[in-house]
C-alpha cells in the first residue's frame, strides 16, 4: 500500500466533495418540492393533470437516469429558442442541467413513494377528523400528511441515498464531482484499486451519515409506537 | 434528412442499431441478473446462518455494494479487470494493452450490484416462509434437503418473485452505465447516433422511449408471473 | 415393559432458560390407546408433544417408539438426537397434527397429501394417489383434493392436516390442541374424524382443551400442572369420584 499515494488521492477527492454535496442537496430538494407538485396533479382530481402525473411517473422511472441527463445536457441546446431565451445563461451550465435532471427524476420515483403514503394513511383516522369538522388545508396540513409522511420515510430514506450516489452520473456531463475526478486520476495513473477505495470510502461514510440522519428523522417521528417511558412513581 | 429516414431502416437509417443496442441491453442485463442470482443466493444464505463472520460478511457486502456509486464499480471492474487481463497476458508473454471484453466487465459489474440486492430479497422471501410449514415438513421425517427442495424453494421463489421483477428492472436501467465501457447498447447507440448526426434531442428521446417500451415489457411479464405464481394464494372469491 | 408399548416415554425434563418447563415427565401408551391431555396454558403440555417427535429436544429422558429408542448424545453439553436418519425415521412413524394445521400452502390438499409417502417414504406415486383420494373421502373433503390450503374452511384444513399424517401410516398420532384456532361451529367436524380414528383403533395422544374428548372417547385422561402429571386415570374416574382437588378445579371451569 503507497500510502503517499492514497493519501494525495483521498485530498484531490475531498476536494471535489463540496460539488458532490451541492449536486445532492439541490437535486433533493428541488426534487422533493416537485415531487409534491406532482403528486398533488396526480390525486387532485383533475383528469388531464392526473393523467400528466401518471405519465410523468411512468416516463422518469421506467428511462435510465443517463439518457435524462444527455437529453437535458445535449438535447435541450439544440433548440435555438432555448440558446436565445432568458434562461440560457443558467441552462448552458453543465452543474444546472445535472442538477435539473436529477430533480426531474428524483421528482417522479419521490411522487410515487409520497403517494404510497398517502393511501397507507387509515381512512378511519380521516374520518374521525372530518367528524369534528376538519377539512381541505387543516386536515391535509394536521392529519393526512403527519401520517402520510410517517409511512413514507423508510422508502424516502432509501430514495434519498440512491440520490447521493446518482450525482455520480453528473461526471458524464463534464461536472467535476468525486466520481469524475477519481476516473480522471484512474486513467492517468492506471491505479485502479486504490482510487477505487478512496472514492467509494467518501461515499460509504457519506451513506452512513444520510442513512444515520434519516433513521433519527424516522425516531423522532415515531414516538407513539414506542412502549412508554417508565415512570418513576407507581401509577395513581 | 428526414427524421423518417434517420430512424429508419436504410443505408443512412440507426433504426437497426438501435434495435440491435436494446438487444444487447437485454443480454447483458439477463447475463447480470443470472450472475446476482448467484452472488444473491450465497449472501443471503451468509446473511441467515448462524455464523457471526458469515452474516458481517454478508453484511459488509450489501452495504458496500449498495453505497458505493454504480458508475464506480463499472470503472473499478472495467480498468481494473483490464489491467488484470493485461498482467496475465503480459505474464504469458504478450506485449501492449489487453482490455476486459466491456461486455464481460459490464455484466460483472452490473450483476455485483443486482447480487446485494437480490440478496436482500432472497432473504426477505426465505423469512416470509412460515415456520409452521418447515415444523410439518420435520413431523413427517423429511431431511433438510427434502425441506429445502420441496417446500423452502418453491415458496422463496413465489415470494421472491415482486422483489427480483424490481431488481430487473433497477438492471435494466443500471446497464446504460456500460456505455461508458463503449459497449454498443442502446444507450451507447444513442449517443453514437446523436453525436455523429447532431440530433441529439431526437435520439435521445428515442432511445429513451426504447427503454421505456423494454420496462413496460418487462413490467407485464413480471404480473403475469405474479398472478400465476399467486394463484394458490387466498382469492377474495374462494374465501369461506 | 417397553417392547410392549407403542409408545414409551421416561423421565423427560425440559427447561427454557432458566425456566422449568417440563419437570420429569413419564408416559406409557399401548396400542390403541387414546390418550387426553389436559392441563392450563403454561403447564407444558404442548412442549412435551413436541418432544416426543424432536421438534423440542428433551434435556434429559428416553424416548421409545414401539420398541425402538431414540438415541441421544451430548454434544457441547447439550442433549442431542446422535442420528438425524433415526430421527428422520422416527419422525415418519409419528403423525402429527397441529394447532394451526401447517398445511403447505404452494401445493393443492391432494399434493400435501401425497408429499411425504412419495418423497420420504419414497412409494410408487400412482399408489400414493390412490390411497390420498381415500383417505381424503375419509376425512370427508374428497371434493377438495384440487383446491388450494388458502381456499378451505379451518375445519377443512385441519381434516385435510389429518388426513396427510394419515398417509403416512404412523403408529401414533400426535395432535396438539388440533381445534384451539377453530371457530366453534367447525369443532365438531374435525373431532368426529377424531374419534373415528380412535375407533379404528390408531393410538393417539392428544393435547386438548375438549372436555368432551377427553371423557367420551379417550381411554386415559392425563392432567398436567407446572410441567408435571399431576393425576392421570381413566376418563370415568378422573371426571367423576377419583378426581384430584386441582384437576377438578382444573375442568370445572369448562362446565364438567
Amino acid at each position: 500500500m503507497d500510502f503517499d499515494f492514497l493519501s494525495s488521492t483521498m485530498v484531490t477527492l475531498i476536494k471535489a466533495l463540496p460539488v458532490t454535496l451541492a449536486l445532492f442537496a439541490l437535486s433533493v430538494s428541488i426534487g422533493c418540492v416537485l415531487a409534491l407538485l406532482i403528486l398533488w396533479m396526480r390525486v387532485g382530481g383533475n383528469r388531464y393533470l392526473s393523467a400528466f402525473a401518471k405519465a410523468y411517473v411512468f416516463v422518469f422511472r421506467g428511462s435510465p437516469l443517463l439518457i435524462q441527463m444527455f437529453l437535458v445536457f445535449y438535447g435541450l441546446a439544440q433548440f435555438s429558442f432555448i440558446r436565445n431565451g432568458p434562461l440560457w445563461p443558467l441552462l448552458r451550465e453543465p452543474f444546472v442541467c445535472a442538477v435539473l435532471s436529477l430533480a426531474l427524476c428524483t421528482a417522479g420515483y419521490s411522487a410515487e413513494i409520497f403517494r404510497g403514503g398517502l393511501r397507507s394513511v387509515p381512512p378511519r383516522e380521516i374520518e374521525a377528523a372530518r367528524s369534528i369538522g376538519m377539512s381541505g388545508f387543516l386536515l391535509v396540513r394536521r392529519i393526512i400528511a403527519p401520517i402520510a409522511l410517517r409511512y413514507a420515510l423508510p422508502a424516502y430514506s432509501t430514495e434519498v441515498v440512491l440520490m447521493m450516489k446518482s450525482t455520480s452520473l453528473a461526471s458524464l456531463v463534464t461536472v467535476w464531482e468525486v466520481t469524475g475526478v477519481a476516473q480522471r486520476l484512474i486513467s492517468h495513473s492506471y491505479r485502479t484499486m486504490e482510487v477505487f477505495l478512496c472514492a467509494a470510502a467518501i461515499y460509504l461514510v457519506l451513506n452512513f451519515i444520510v442513512l444515520q440522519a434519516m433513521a433519527l428523522l424516522e425516531y423522532s417521528l415515531s414516538r407513539h409506537l414506542r412502549a412508554p417511558r417508565q415512570r418513576a412513581r407507581p401509577e395513581a | 434528412m428526414s427524421t423518417l429516414e434517420l430512424l429508419g431502416f436504410g443505408s443512412t437509417g440507426w433504426g437497426a442499431l438501435l434495435l440491435a443496442g436494446a438487444g444487447i441491453t437485454l443480454a447483458v442485463t439477463a447475463a447480470a441478473l443470472a450472475i446476482g442470482a448467484v452472488l444473491g443466493a450465497i449472501v443471503a444464505a451468509a446473511k441467515l446462518s448462524g455464523s457471526v463472520v458469515a452474516r458481517a460478511l454478508g453484511s459488509a457486502y450489501t452495504t458496500v455494494f449498495r453505497g458505493i456509486p454504480e458508475l464506480l464499480i463499472i470503472y473499478l471492474i472495467y480498468f481494473g479487470g483490464s489491467s488484470a487481463v493485461t498482467a496475465i497476458g503480459q505474464a504469458m508473454g504478450y506485449e501492449g494493452f489487453l482490455g476486459l471484453p466491456s461486455f464481460i466487465a459490464g455484466a460483472l459489474a452490473v450483476g455485483i450490484i443486482s447480487g446485494s440486492y437480490q440478496a436482500e430479497v432472497f432473504r426477505g422471501a426465505y423469512l416470509a416462509v412460515a415456520k409452521g410449514e418447515l415444523e410439518a415438513a420435520s413431523a413427517i421425517g423429511m431431511n433438510r434437503a427434502l425441506r429445502f427442495r420441496r417446500i423452502i424453494m418453491p415458496q422463496v421463489m413465489r415470494y421472491a418473485l415482486p422483489g427480483m421483477g424490481n431488481v430487473w428492472q433497477l438492471s435494466l436501467k443500471d446497464s446504460a452505465l456500460i456505455s461508458v465501457t463503449g459497449l454498443a447498447e442502446l444507450m451507447r447507440t444513442s449517443q453514437v447516433a446523436a453525436g455523429s448526426t447532431r440530433q441529439y434531442f431526437l435520439f435521445f428521446v428515442v432511445g429513451g422511449a426504447l427503454y421505456l417500451v423494454l420496462t413496460s415489457l418487462s413490467d407485464q411479464v413480471f404480473d403475469r408471473a405474479e398472478r400465476r405464481a399467486n394463484r394458490s394464494m387466498p382469492s377474495a372469491m374462494g374465501q369461506v | 415393559m417397553a417392547d410392549t408399548a407403542r409408545l414409551s416415554v421416561r423421565d423427560i425434563r425440559k427447561s427454557f432458560g432458566a425456566h422449568e418447563v417440563l419437570r420429569g415427565i413419564s408416559l406409557e401408551a399401548r396400542d390403541g390407546d387414546v390418550i387426553s391431555v389436559l392441563g392450563a396454558s403454561g403447564s407444558g403440555k404442548s412442549t412435551f408433544l413436541r418432544c416426543i417427535n424432536l421438534l423440542e429436544i428433551a434435556d434429559t429422558g428416553e424416548i421409545w417408539v414401539d420398541g425402538e429408542q431414540i438415541r441421544m448424545a451430548q454434544k457441547g453439553g447439550r442433549n442431542h438426537p446422535a442420528s438425524q436418519r433415526q430421527v428422520d425415521h422416527i419422525r415418519s412413524e409419528l403423525g402429527m397434527v397441529f394447532q394451526s394445521f401447517n398445511l403447505w400452502s404452494h401445493m393443492t390438499i391432494l399434493q400435501n397429501v401425497i408429499e411425504g409417502p412419495v418423497h420420504v417414504l419414497k412409494r410408487p406415486r400412482a399408489a400414493c394417489v390412490e390411497e390420498a383420494h381415500a383417505l381424503l373421502k375419509k376425512v370427508g373433503i374428497a371434493d377438495k383434493a384440487d383446491s388450494y390450503p388458502a381456499h378451505l374452511s379451518g375445519g377443512q384444513q385441519q381434516r385435510a392436516a389429518i388426513a396427510r399424517a394419515l398417509a403416512m401410516k404412523p403408529k401414533v398420532m400426535l395432535f396438539d390442541e388440533p381445534t384451539s384456532a377453530l371457530d366453534p361451529e367447525l369443532v365438531g367436524e374435525v373431532l368426529r374424524v377424531m374419534r373415528a380414528l380412535a375407533e379404528e383403533g390408531m393410538t393417539m395422544l392428544v393435547v386438548t382443551h375438549e372436555m368432551s374428548f377427553a371423557r367420551n372417547v379417550s381411554n386415559r385422561v392425563i392432567f398436567m400442572k407446572e410441567g408435571q402429571i399431576e393425576s392421570s386415570g381413566a376418563p370415568e374416574a378422573m371426571f367423576g369420584a377419583g378426581a384430584s382437588p386441582a384437576f377438578r378445579q382444573f375442568f370445572g371451569h369448562f362446565g364438567g
